[in-house]
């Protein structure tokens, strides 16, 4: 076994094939239709999006970059675009910033704001960062996900990171996000869920969302962590340089289907 | 000192004329504890706090009351219709089974 | 060796574990006290022991399906002109397998306009929602319909 980017990579490769994934029996091949979700019921899980929880904390979230930053305004400043064009720049993020000399996302950007004022950063695994999270990313609701990864080297860069980490087959199955992500996979059903193709669901654009199960709002990050877990890979730490290129590739998914920003998102 | 407690009124629609019946939604963060739960790291239950009556008001008469057990789901949402008479205030004035008391307001103000 | 981990699951336990809480909530969990009332005893309390008929016109929207038994959206609508004379006075939302039968009571008036309701409840497991109904003349009226809970997905 080798380390390599601080990621634990088997020396062994574990082939999937679809049709060795179908020998077994939890994999239900077009077993979709038993578990899809019916008009009426989308329907009613639709209009719950009117009366998300995670909207207060998308509140909150605004209140506290205010009183701790200075709101938007501060923000468009710092980043160095107008607060007309602070939405649409928001719905391209991760980006790679100059003069933070990395490709991050916008938590990180908050907390170089906190540093330049000279106030103390909030943790990225915190409530607070969790709702001007997301707070700042409903600054782009409507505005379609817009990453350039041709714009620099580091983005570039980061973008064949992220790759790397979604196809690599890693832990104790020998999995990758791939092994029930990709095209030909998705819609077979693993435990009562159909497998979502994460560009059609948007992940990149609907998340920080409320998440039912944890009825907390939760992070794309910290889901991605949630699904390692299960998958028995090894976690890739929050804010790590591993963890923002897959949410750059995971943008890039859901750019290609046009999809746009609506946080905060409803979730199982 | 407590924060009190994060909540939202919503009105639907958002515009509305006097005359109209609007509906009025309140969400609120509230842990609902039922009581029943096991905190995993202590193994302690975990004590039941969870909404158990709300009333919706106008300018300070009520027109919708709820008892509410521990079932209702964790940061709940409750709906109702209304009536739009006119300008007013809608507050909604909430407790728990352990005492708590919270109030959330917002202003009624039909177009025309 | 890998294959025999394939077959055990994909998912590890921890993703049952997740909604393991909404289980906590049947009759056998729920410790019994002057509030907790099963089924059966709930409606006879809030009726007293009158006719209750089942009605059209009260319509309970519920999903077949619910993907998380925590959260499960409930909708109450009753056809009523919500007059003084003749509106809903209250609705009651049941479960028939929960340990605590109740879930909330709203006392409605004419300024309500509509004989409408919607919530958000837990669900033990898969079991029948209700609506109990009084109308302003003391008679009650019900809807029920059953929601299936799945405990499952990743994560």
């Amino acid at each position: 076994m080798m380390k390599r980017n601080g990621i634990l990579f088997t020396g062994k490769k574990v082939l999937l094939s679809l049709a060795f994934l179908s020998t077994m029996s939890m994999l239900q091949l077009n077993a979709g239709e038993q578990f899809a979700m019916s008009d009426a019921d989308r329907a009613m899980y639709t209009e719950m999006l009117e009366n998300n929880p995670a909207e207060i904390y998308v509140e909150e979230g605004g209140e506290i970059l205010e009183e701790a930053l200075g709101g938007e305004e501060a923000l468009a400043k710092f980043l160095e675009v107008s607060e007309k064009d602070l939405p649409k720049y928001i719905a391209g993020f991760p980006r790679y910033i100059a003069k933070l000399g990395n490709v991050v996302g916008i938590d990180q950007v908050l907390q170089a704001m906190q540093v330049e004022q000279g106030k103390k950063k909030t943790k990225l695994k915190s409530g607070k960062m969790f709702s001007m999270l997301a707070y700042v990313k409903s600054l782009a609701n409507d505005e379609l996900i817009n990453i350039d990864i041709e714009a620099d080297e580091h983005i570039k860069a980061s973008y064949a990171l992220g790759k790397v980490t979604y196809m690599t087959a890693r832990g104790g199955r020998g999995l990758s996000c791939n092994s029930c992500h990709s095209a030909d996979i998705v819609g077979q059903v693993l435990r009562t869920q159909p497998l979502p193709d994460l560009g059609e669901v948007a992940v990149a654009g609907t998340w920080p969302a409320y998440r039912m199960t944890k009825s907390s709002l939760r992070t794309p990050q910290r889901r991605f962590q949630g699904c390692m877990k299960n998958a028995l890979l090894k976690v890739i730490p929050i804010g790590s340089k591993e963890m923002i290129a897959l949410e750059v590739y995971v943008a890039t998914l859901a750019q290609e289907k046009g999809k746009k920003i609506a946080i905060p998102g409803l979730k199982r | 000192m407590a924060e009190a407690r994060k909540s939202m009124i919503k009105f639907k629609p958002k515009k509305f004329k006097v005359g109209d019946v609007i509906k009025v939604d309140f969400i609120v963060i509230h842990p609902m504890e039922t009581g029943t739960r096991k905190d995993k790291k202590t193994g302690k239950i975990k004590p039941a706090k969870y909404i158990d009556s709300i009333t919706f008001s106008l300018d300070g008469k009520p027109f919708t009351s709820m008892k509410v057990w521990e079932t209702v789901s964790t940061n709940p949402y409750f709906s109702v219709n209304m009536k739009v008479l006119g300008k007013g205030k809608i507050t909604v004035d909430y407790t728990d089974n352990t005492g708590e008391k919270n109030s959330k307001s917002k202003k009624l103000k039909p177009k025309g | 060796m890998e294959r025999r981990n394939f077959i055990k699951s994909i998912c590890a336990a921890t993703a049952v574990a997740a909604v393991a809480s909404p289980s906590a909530l049947l009759a056998k969990d729920t410790p019994k006290g002057g509030n907790v009332l099963t089924y059966d005893a709930a409606v006879a309390a809030i009726t007293g022991g009158k006719v209750v008929t089942d009605s059209d016109k009260v319509k309970l929207t519920v999903p077949e399906i619910a993907e998380n038994g925590a959260v499960v959206p409930v909708k109450v609508n009753v056809e009523s002109p919500m007059t003084d004379a003749d509106h809903v006075k209250a609705i009651h939302i049941l479960t028939t397998k929960n340990g605590n039968a109740r879930s909330a009571d709203i006392m409605l008036t004419p300024m309500n306009a509509k004989g409408y309701f919607a919530t958000r409840i837990k669900l033990a497991g898969t079991q029948d929602v209700v609506a109990l109904v009084e109308l302003s003349d003391g008679s009650f009226l019900r809807a029920a319909k059953p929601v299936k809970v799945t405990i499952g997905g990743c994560g």
